[in-house]
């Protein structure tokens, strides 16, 4: 029924081989690398290099469009890094290559003027031209591998360009903006190397099919990493501080392209990479209903929050940078319309590239403008400027033409994208009738208005009002800013007055290739922006806007200054960063000092028991000596005694002499007494023979046997004596070194009975 | 070339180095001039002999080859095969560039007469473990280099060295009979300690275990496996720079080449598998990881801060090592010719600033790019290379050791990884990025001015040539070993991953 003619059918299938892809990438890098090293001195030169590089670069983008609107051009460097570099370059990756090397030709030209105000130009214009190619790379890149290596080329690159200023400021913001890019880099180096474990490929090819279990951990990975640079809510904490920053062109750049690089890593995966070449079952179809519900509420958080926040915002650059945030929500907004419709999504798409490409013109002009102001003023804060619409009336021109394109007013760019998304999101409401689609169509016209609100903010601010009296001078702007600032606004205009142009000639082709159909290709084909019903929709818009502008000033709404803590940074970052860097850091310290310790402690306990056996071993040296010392103590003793011994016995050997000799005395008294009786009795036996002759034998008797009794007592004690003299030498000689010996010599016996025994 | 001519080479390029000492030694009496360049000359003779292997490693050859027996069954043997060849390739190349680095860095130091030959002597012994063709021979040399590299640590003499040498002694000493002990039991089990039987140990058993973790202990010490890690980040700040670029760059991959071996020429491949005894390597190497890391992030002392990131990067090799798989295994390789380059030029890189400059404190490099644009240059080259951004080699490694992960389903592994890296890029960016954006404590940044002057100005204060030389040569490896389509280090790695898990040997 909505099948399309097949005349509209182009031929998309032929394939070029073409090394220019690779030459369009690598130009800019050889060349902005050769700019460092040309010394200073010669500005005008470096100037036409960085030029010249980025026009050879837009040159050759255009080269390659007659093959892309025919087919897709490959090349194949085969081997780069072992993986190979790999261009493909469709329609898609055209447009976004041609838009960066425009731009990047208009900022590099509009830098001219602006750098001659700052320093340290030689770096500055080197890191444009290789941030160029890096950007280049990325979609130019035929699969993610190579995506990847120029993604993070980009990030590094882009960090010089974000810290240019070097003041503290600028050094915070730029590691800020680094680390989370280190971060995303690394979230999708995971994603990719997930999809190259579960389906062999990096290819840019649609593998709904073959993802495998994780394939939602790998799209949640790839929205972490290409949603960093993109901005997407929360991660788009880096973006308001970086962009600011930077000098206005690169500026213009970070917010105009750049962050493209991430809607479009978005757009590939979320379009490409998670859809089938066949039919797509039942089950994927509602996976992928939910995926898209997902990425779009991503887009309404992401686009409400940037609004609200670039409405309180009272610098100029931050305005534009929270707005960048804002409109990157409508792009996935539009992206994830996409995915849930699945073959009915055109509308979404489609109006999201739009959006790429009306966004890349508006903010980037918008960027340039505020940077001029700038660059004479060398203020920001709205509330230190005004009147500039007098002093600076070609400024304000161009400035009120990108506003308008901004806010969406028919017949300027921003109008025909954020229709379309607009428009998808009532064909999504018209398919699936739920609450959520509705509230969400609801916040995109709330947004819309509040989009309005704050460029009616920056424009009063900055362009009406009294001028300073610091800044009461003349200005006159270069005409390399004429030429870029005209060129935006006649571009913005041009896309507004014939938005079927673009549409026809460049988004409905790549519609075709990614197989839409039904009702929303049908109404693509044949889209008037300019009936009433679109154009009704930008009519609430407007009077919406008025509703909550008008009220908003006379309660000074727009100046409140939200709380610290309720930022997102306070709220989700700060904490978990910090929760984080003490975790890791503390744990990794306590385990290294506890592993340290317990070496330390171990060896000490180590060093204790050596000293415990140490001291056992003294002890048992010194139980050695005391027991010895006793030994010879007892040895000591034993012959005291023996001495006090011999002294008794010879005390005895005397007393029992003494006593033979008294004994002696007496027999020998005996003997007188006897004699003396005897010559008594001799003299009596004078007297008396007879008698006298009888007695006397029988008194010599009596003697002698006395006699021979003492004798015989006598011997019998010298031999007791002899006896005892022998002994002596047993105690007498018994010193320590014996002891010792024996002790040492039972030990022995011991051992040698234990260990015989166990053994 | 002839099997008997290659013996003959490895033989020499093994004693050369050890002959050389006492010559060295002898000639330090006369000259210094001298001394140096025989140092230098030993160290690029040894290199270029082992290059000249290179054509017989490239036919597939593998040498097994007994030299003399010691004891009966336990001899000094030599073995050959695409893994020692690139370990000794890579060991001599580091030495010959820090022997260059040296001439310069060590002339303002003291007992150089002491220092090169220990330096020479640690090279043949380094080489000795490469080309060990049994594990007891391998135990010898090992044992040689780790007690000899005390003298390279102790250097400095101060009380901090000594200290952070006795804690290494110990823990050598304790790897040794752990090592020593591992040997006995595989010799016990198998009958045998040679390398070039193909697998020794076929068969899950008790003592098996004993003999694994044993092994693990010995060289895992070595490598700075966690928990044996203590002495890495004491010793290798405190030797001298050149020193500490190859304890950090090649000494601790002995112990990693010792694990490679003990995985697949002791064990078989399918028994550590089937038995999960490399779950018990991998889950030390995730700690390994994450703890260098953490802790690196703590210390301001860039040396103690690279001996950190050293303990980390050696987890990546370790862990690669326990997957097992053939993407693993050459990411683990080619980390291992990734580590040495990147660690290298970090610590010669950090020498140079010491040297020049006196900063330890990496919280005082401000403005160091301005002063020595290429020293700083190199330092954030090898820098960007360990937090992995492509296309360096540390990319290409990380890439390959997480798709090695990832073919096991092993995604957790990848998450370790990134981890790791996220904190690498955490520690090193804030030494780089001030060093070239940020101006020096006490200096203005001026936006006023001529042309002129808008300009940086660079005062350059560099190292000497020989010194940046040695310091470029590294740092370009880098991106050569990255981004070169016909990478022979990468292509040696997968070649050696073949190798080792075809069964061992051809």
């Amino acid at each position: 029924m909505f099948a399309v003619a097949p005349e509209h059918l182009p031929d998309l299938s032929r394939v070029y081989y073409s090394s220019l892809p690779l030459w369009i990438t690598l130009l800019p890098l050889l060349v902005g690398t050769g700019l460092y090293f040309f010394k200073s001195g010669a500005d005008t030169l470096r100037k036409v290099i960085s030029l010249l590089a980025s026009l050879s670069a837009l040159v050759g983008v255009i080269m390659l469009l007659p093959m892309v609107l025919s087919g897709t051009v490959l090349y194949d460097l085969v081997d780069f890094m072992q993986m190979g570099l790999f261009f493909e370059v469709d329609l898609v990756g055209w447009i976004f290559a041609f838009l960066i090397a425009f731009i990047w030709f208009l900022a590099t030209l509009f830098s001219f003027v602006y750098m001659d105000f700052e320093h340290n130009r030689r770096r500055y214009y080197s890191v444009l031209i290789i941030t160029l190619g890096a950007m280049l790379g990325i979609v130019l890149a035929g699969d993610f591998f190579t995506l990847f290596l120029f993604f993070e080329l980009m990030t590094l690159s882009s960090f010089i360009l974000v810290i240019h200023e070097q003041n503290r400021e600028a050094m915070q913001a730029g590691l800020l903006y680094l680390y989370l890019g280190i971060a995303g880099g690394l979230a999708l180096l995971f994603a990719i190397m997930m999809l190259y474990s579960a389906t062999g490929t990096v290819d840019i090819t649609p593998v709904l099919e073959n993802l495998g279990p994780n394939r939602t951990a790998i799209y949640v990975l790839f929205l972490i990493g290409f949603g960093v640079k993109a901005g997407l809510v929360p991660l788009h904490i880096w973006l308001p501080q970086a962009h600011p920053v930077a000098p206005s062109p690169a500026s213009a750049l970070l917010s105009g392209i750049m962050i493209k690089a991430g809607a479009y890593g978005i757009l590939r995966v979320s379009l490409v990479l998670y859809s089938s070449t066949g039919e797509i079952s039942t089950a994927d179809t509602a996976y992928l209903f939910n995926l898209g519900s997902v990425l779009m509420w991503i887009g309404i958080i992401t686009m409400l929050s940037g609004a609200i926040m670039a409405l309180l915002q009272g610098n100029m650059k931050r305005i534009l940078a929270y707005s960048s945030v804002s409109q990157i929500g409508y792009i996935a907004t539009g992206f994830g319309a996409a995915v849930f419709m699945g073959t009915e999504g055109a509308m979404g798409f489609a109006g999201s590239m739009y959006h790429i490409i009306n966004h890349a013109f508006f903010k980037a002009g918008l960027f340039m403008m505020v940077g001029t102001i700038y660059m004479y003023t060398h203020e920001l804060e709205l509330s230190r400027l005004g009147g500039m619409l007098k002093k600076m009336p070609f400024v304000g021109a161009t400035f009120i033409i990108a506003a308008c394109g901004i806010a969406g007013i028919p017949g300027f760019n921003g109008y025909p994208s954020k229709t379309l998304i607009h428009d998808a999101l009532l064909i999504a409401i018209k398919y699936n009738d739920l609450f959520s689609i509705e509230l969400a169509e609801k916040i995109f016209t709330l947004t819309s208005a509040l989009t309005i609100c704050y460029f009616i903010k920056l424009f009063r601010g900055v362009f009406l009002g009294p001028v300073p009296e610091k800044l009461d001078r003349s200005y006159k702007l270069a005409l390399s800013t004429k030429i870029v600032l005209s060129t935006f606004a006649a571009i913005i205009i041009a896309i507004g007055l014939f938005p079927n142009y673009i549409l026809e000639r460049f988004l409905v082709l790549p519609s075709e290739v990614l197989k839409y159909e039904g009702y929303a290709m049908d109404h693509l084909y044949h889209f008037n922006f300019f009936e009433w019903h679109p154009l009704e929709a930008m009519l609430i818009v407007v009077i919406l806007a008025l509703v909550i502008y008008v009220p908003g000033l006379y309660r000074n709404w727009f100046n409140w200054q939200p709380p610290p803590w309720l930022s997102i940074y306070a709220l989700l970052y700060r904490p978990l960063t910090n929760r984080l860097m003490i975790l890791t850091c503390k744990a990794g310290l306590v385990l290294d000092s506890t592993v340290d310790s317990v070496y330390n402690q171990s060896g000490n306990a180590a060093r204790n028991v050596c000293d415990f056996v140490g001291n056992v071993d003294h002890g048992l040296d010194s139980f050695y000596k005391k027991w010895g010392l006793i030994g010879s103590k007892l040895a000591e003793s034993s012959k005291d005694m023996d001495e006090k011994l011999d002294k008794l016995y010879q005390r005895s050997g005397k007393a029992a002499r003494k006593l033979a000799d008294k004994s002696a005395d007496m027999d020998s008294a005996l003997d007188k007494a006897y004699k003396k009786t005897g010559k008594a009795a001799q003299n009596l036996a004078k007297h008396s023979n007879d008698l006298d002759k009888a007695l006397n034998v029988a008194y010599d008797k009596a003697g002698k046997k006395t006699r021979d009794e003492v004798e015989k007592h006598l011997a019998g004690k010298n031999k007791k004596q002899d006896k005892d003299e022998s002994d002596k030498w047993t105690t007498k000689n018994l010193s320590f070194d014996n002891l010792l010996l024996v002790l040492v010599l039972g030990i022995v016996l011991i051992v040698i009975f234990y260990f015989g025994r166990s053994s | 070339m002839d099997k008997a001519t290659v013996i003959i080479m490895m033989v020499v390029i093994v004693t050369l180095p050890i002959i050389m000492t006492p010559v060295l030694m002898y000639v330090c009496r006369f000259s210094d001039r001298l001394r140096n360049g025989l140092a230098v000359l030993t160290a690029a003779t040894t290199f270029i002999l082992t290059l000249m292997l290179y054509p017989f490693i490239r036919d597939g050859g593998v040498i097994q080859q007994s030299i003399f027996e010691i004891l009966p069954d336990l001899e000094i043997s030599i073995h050959l095969d695409i893994l020692s060849f690139s370990l000794a390739a890579l060991s001599s190349f580091v030495w010959l560039l820090c022997a260059i680095y040296s001439i310069d860095y060590m002339a303002k130091e003291h007992a150089c007469s002491r220092y090169y030959p220990v330096l020479i002597f640690t090279l043949g012994a380094c080489q000795g473990i490469f080309f060990a063709g049994d594990l007891f021979s391998l135990f010898v040399f090992f044992e040689l280099m780790s007690i000899i590299a005390y003298i390279l640590i102790i250097h400095e003499q101060t009380e901090e060295a000594l200290k952070a040498g006795y804690k290494y002694l110990v823990m050598t000493i304790i790897g040794g009979l752990a090592l020593f002990f591992g040997v006995i039991i595989i010799f016990e089990i198998g009958g045998t300690v040679s390398l070039g039987v193909g697998v020794i140990v076929s068969e899950s058993s008790m003592l098996g275990l004993v003999a694994f973790i044993c092994f693990l202990i010995g060289f895992g010490m070595k490598a700075g496996m966690f928990p044996l890690h203590v002495w890495l980040p004491d010793a290798h700040p405190v030797a001298p720079s050149p020193a500490s670029a190859l304890l950090s760059g090649i000494m601790l991959k002995t112990g990693a080449y010792g694990l490679f071996r003990v995985f697949f020429h002791v064990f078989s491949v399918d028994l550590l598998r089937s038995s999960g005894w490399n779950v018990i390597l991998a889950v030390l190497a995730v700690i390994t990881i994450l703890l260098g890391s953490a802790v690196a992030l703590t210390q301001s002392d860039i040396k103690r801060r690279l001996a950190y990131s050293s303990i980390s990067q050696l987890g990546y090799i370790l862990l690669g090592l326990s997957i097992l798989n053939f993407n693993a295994i050459t990411g683990a390789t080619f980390h291992i010719f990734s580590h040495a380059f990147m660690k290298s030029t970090l610590f010669l890189a950090a020498g140079a600033i010491i040297w020049k400059t006196g900063i330890r404190n990496v919280n005082e490099m401000k403005g160091l790019g301005r002063l020595m644009p290429v020293t700083m240059g190199c330092f954030s080259l090898a820098a960007l290379a360990m937090i992995g951004i492509p296309p360096l080699n540390g990319f290409l490694s990380k890439w390959t050791l997480a798709l090695g992960a990832l073919d096991a389903g092993l995604p957790g592994y990848v998450l370790v990884l990134l981890i790791s890296s996220l904190l690498n890029a955490l520690y090193y960016l804030p030494i780089i990025i001030p060093a070239f954006f940020e101006h020096p404590e006490g200096e203005e940044n001026s936006h006023e001015g001529d042309d002129e002057k808008h300009e940086v100005q660079f005062k350059i204060k560099e190292a000497t040539p020989l010194m940046l030389s040695a310091i470029a040569i590294l740092a370009l490896c880098t991106i050569i070993f990255g981004l070169t389509p016909n990478n022979i280090v990468f292509s040696l790695s997968r070649l050696t991953a073949q190798y080792l898990l075809g069964g061992g040997s051809f």
